[in-house]
């Protein structure tokens, strides 16, 4: 049996110089913990078009009654935990000849009002009639009382003014968008 | 640091792993070469591997990123690491891992003196990984949908498989004359672990169109499917076992059984110049063990609150809608999945006869030696997406009688300038092998978007010691 002793001392050569040359720059796992998702996320709120005949019932003009609807996202607790900024963003469109008050309520499960907003847009005189709302921004205290809202209720009042009847044209529009922004840790 | 490096790649060895082994491909000195061309002409009186470390092999590939990329400690915040990966990824790039582990393997010759057929059995461990760079739901995460306005978010993105198993093989191979080798091996796989989920689609959008009575069109539209084996047991809350133990357990001794096979041959055009082929884990799972499925599928049309100041109120529970448009159900179905098939070839021609060092010719046959080859390989392995490829260009040289050395430059979606080099030698009858590629990324091993090694023990009689 011959063993050629060159190739004991290539194999340690090439075994060595493959561990020696190897280098690697200094990396950080740890980074992993710094890992911060900050997605911004646009959702529809809420909207309703309302004829205005709605507001005549056997040709008496009336008030429409008081709509609360589920208003459930806050259950969940990683949506809450996460969420830091909320912002809501309003759009009345008004083509009835009349001027409303639209109010916006925030309700806890006991039906008490954690937040109001009031939007208020003027009768329709045959121009556009569409107000786009300041954005409501929810942070801190105002953000904490808004998480803990179950329901929302819309109010909406409609102004004095020129009679309504079964015939009279136009609609209350409303549309609305909610931005979440989340921080992930 | 190189400690922690060295480690960190002991520990890779054991735990993941692409595919391709181009140095080891059609390099006969090494008895292990047969496992990826069962028609390669390997012979041997008998061999069998030193157990546990006859082959130990690691893989890992990634397309578009280095560990350097996201790990660097250069100040760099980690969040803008992993936003530059996403922007430079697309959901085509990958990540890859593949290990082997050899348990014991062994072959030998049958027949007579003269014969020219040989037998080789043995059990390894494997471990597959393969995750496309799911690139929309990344985006959907770092930035939400805002920025994102009349685009929809793939969830077809969504695209990986695991695989734990150990496969138990047995080939023959016989030279039937001079210019012609041909093989097979039977494989009976046992997977202990399986998760796979690449057949997803399905979208998340978000638009703003004129006429509609919303502010926003949004819709998830889910076609989701993950579907595991062996895994089911451990996200069990009353689970209280080791899950390292159990997924051994199960890989070896109650795994999904599957069936496979590899094929190859050899053919010598002329004496100097040789074609080969094979075709590698051309096989099934029929996965059974511990089986579940879990889908989302449906479409869900999100339109917000919506008052309609009717006295009757039926309040709507917007999570309740979800959960009933897009359920999560669960199965428990039989699957089957296919193994990665792989697919080799190769053309070298040989040059520079040998002089042989041996004292006397006794046989008084005369086989012509050559020292020198060069060549050409080709790779391609099936995936979900698009099949693998990889060209290789190799020189092989004997620089003595017993040791051999090879190397490749080889071209893929990982890295186009991939050199590989290998290294067999045999002291008595103990055959060593090292086979390493990508070496220019040694020098800074983070910054590499694919390593892989291989190394044995093999003890090998030859005829030659009768």
């Amino acid at each position: 049996m011959k063993i050629a002793p060159p190739t004991k001392r290539i194999f340690k050569l090439l075994l060595f110089s493959i561990l020696f040359i190897s280098c690697s720059s200094d990396l950080d796992f740890d980074q992993v913990k710094d890992l911060k998702l900050e997605p911004v996320i646009v959702a529809n709120l809420a909207y309703f078009d309302v004829a205005a005949n709605k507001f005549v019932d056997n040709g008496m003009e009336q008030q429409i009654p008081f709509d609360v609807q589920n208003f459930n996202v806050f259950k969940d607790q990683y949506f809450r935990d996460n969420l830091a900024k909320a912002e809501f963003n309003f759009e009345l469109e008004n083509t009835i000849n009349r001027a409303f008050t639209l109010n916006v309520l925030f309700l806890n499960d006991n039906d008490q009002i954690l937040q109001s907003i009031r939007l208020a847009i003027p009768a329709y005189s045959g121009t556009s009639n569409v107000i786009k709302y300041p954005t409501e921004v929810f942070e801190n205290q105002r953000l904490d009382l808004l998480k803990q809202s179950t329901k929302i209720g819309f109010v909406v009042i409609m102004a004095a003014g020129p009679p309504l009847n079964e015939n009279s044209v136009g609609s209350l529009k409303l549309r609305s968008s909610a931005t979440a922004y989340m921080v992930i840790q | 640091m190189r400690k922690v490096y060295l480690i960190l790649m002991l520990a890779f060895q054991l735990t993941v792993f692409a595919q391709n082994k181009e140095v080891l491909y059609n390099f006969t000195a090494i008895p292990q070469s047969s496992l990826v061309n069962p028609g390669a002409d390997v012979s041997y009186k008998f061999y069998f591997g030193v157990p546990v470390l006859s082959g130990i092999s690691a893989n890992l590939g990634s397309s578009s990123f280095s560990a350097y990329d996201l790990f660097a400690n250069n100040g760099v915040d980690f969040n803008d690491k992993v936003r530059n990966i996403v922007n430079n990824s697309s959901s085509k790039d990958k990540a890859q891992a593949n290990q082997q582990l050899e348990i014991f393997s062994g072959g030998f010759r049958v027949g007579g003196k003269d014969s020219q057929s040989y037998v080789s059995f043995g059990v390894y461990q494997e471990f597959d990984f393969l995750a496309y760079v799911p690139k929309d739901e990344a985006i959907l995460a770092l930035d939400g949908n805002r920025d994102h306005i009349g685009e929809s978010f793939d969830l077809g993105d969504i695209n990986l498989r695991a695989e734990v198993l150990s496969v138990f093989h047995v080939g023959y191979h016989k030279k039937l004359n001079e210019k012609l080798v041909l093989g097979g091996r039977a494989k009976l796989y046992s997977s202990g672990a399986n998760a796979t989920s690449t057949k997803n689609s399905g979208y998340i959008y978000t638009g703003q169109m004129a006429g509609t009575p919303n502010l926003y069109t949004q819709i998830i539209s889910s076609n989701l499917e993950l579907k595991t084996s062996g895994i089911a047991a451990f996200t069990k809350d009353e689970y209280d076992g080791s899950i390292p133990k159990d997924v051994v357990h199960n890989t070896f001794f109650n795994g999904s059984l599957g069936l496979g096979f590899d094929a190859g041959l050899t053919y010598y055009i002329k004496e100097n110049l040789q074609l080969t082929a094979s075709v590698v884990d051309l096989g099934f799972i029929r996965q059974s063990k511990d089986i579940q499925t879990l889908t989302y599928k449906g479409e869900y049309k999100y339109d917000g609150v919506n008052p309609n100041f009717d006295s009757t109120n039926q309040p709507k529970d917007v999570f309740d809608e979800f959960d009933k448009a897009i359920p999560r159900d669960t199965l428990y179905n039989k699957y089957t999945t296919w193994r990665p098939t792989k697919f080799y070839s190769s053309i070298q021609y040989s040059f520079g006869e040998s002089r042989s060092d041996d004292e006397c010719n006794c046989k008084g046959k005369v086989t012509r030696k050559y020292v020198n080859a060069v060549g050409g390989q080709l790779f391609a392995m099936s995936m979900p997406v698009e099949p693998f490829v990889a060209l290789t260009a190799f020189y092989k040289r004997n620089i003595f009688e017993k040791l051999d050395f090879k190397v490749t430059y080889t071209i893929d979606q990982y890295s186009d300038k991939n050199i590989g080099l290998g290294l067999s030698g045999t002291l008595g009858k103990l055959n060593m092998y090292l086979l390493v590629n990508n070496v220019l990324e040694y020098k800074d091993v983070s910054k590499a978007n694919s390593i892989a090694f291989q190394f044995g023990f093999n003890f090998v009689f030859q005829n030659s010691e009768d």
